[in-house]
């Protein structure tokens, strides 16, 4: 995994905690790379992001197709305001939920036994 | 009115130098955090356009940036020197099924700057495309 995303697991979910600043043409390689991180209930974490543009919105929709795929949950959290609103304006949000993190446990399968 | 000039090389990872001055010039003319990350993300949507479909990515080619500020506006100006584009289209893009199916996840960067900037306007010759974006002074 490229050591620009810092991934933690729990299960069947995996938390994508992005730790550059910009989601951009430079950014996107690395942060496609870790589509191959991806868990059954996936959240992508923008709290370290100040700058996403189109090229970083195609990098995450590379996220959306995989957990299409997949048939995984996606989401994103720790959305910037502005974020919020980008994202709302190409509507990604319905393909990628803006939750918040302690609200995740929710989606999460209950345990086996 | 004040101007500052920039010209890049025709790669991306100068376009955050840009965006940077941007940010910079927002701040200097007092518009507000949002409309800075608006002008940033319009201004660097410009530049990207101008690498990519300008100057099909080839490095020696440059891409000049304006910036003027006047008492009721900041204009940024990108300028590449490829051989012109037929139309561009600001139509609006979202995030569709069918896109996605069929792996088109690019598209966006036009849409945005129409719905991010108040004025925007792009002319074009075999000399190279020009596209002009203004953000007014909003009187409260």
């Amino acid at each position: 995994m490229a050591a620009s995303i810092r991934r933690e697991e729990q299960g069947d979910l995996a938390i994508l905690r992005i730790s550059m600043p910009s989601v951009d043409a430079i950014s996107a390689a690395a942060i496609e790379q870790a589509c191959a991180d991806m868990r059954p209930i996936t959240a992508l974490d923008f709290d370290q992001v100040n700058f996403i543009n189109s090229a970083g919105i195609s990098a995450l929709l590379k996220f959306v197709v995989q957990a299409r795929k997949s048939g995984y949950k996606l989401f994103a959290i720790n959305v910037s305001p502005h974020h919020q609103k980008i994202f709302k304006m190409v509507e990604m949000s319905r393909f990628m939920p803006i939750v918040a993190e302690r609200d995740l446990a929710a989606y999460r399968e209950p345990a086996r036994v | 009115m004040h101007r500052v000039t920039l010209s890049i090389p025709s790669d991306p990872a100068f376009e955050r130098v840009v965006r940077a001055s941007t940010a910079e010039l927002g701040d200097t003319f007092g518009f507000e955090p949002d409309r800075i990350e608006d002008l940033k993300l319009a201004v660097s949507e410009a530049v990207n356009n101008a690498i990519d479909h300008g100057s099909k990515r080839q490095a020696h080619m440059p891409i000049d940036v304006s910036f003027s500020v006047n008492g009721e506006h900041l204009e940024v100006r990108v300028t590449d020197h490829g051989t012109g584009v037929d139309r561009i289209d600001w139509s609006r893009r979202v995030v569709e099924e069918d896109n996605l199916d069929a792996g088109m996840l690019r598209g966006f960067g036009m849409y945005l700057i129409s719905a991010l900037v108040d004025q925007y306007e792009v002319t074009s010759s075999a000399e190279g495309t020009v596209m002009t974006l203004r953000l007014l002074r909003k009187v409260a």
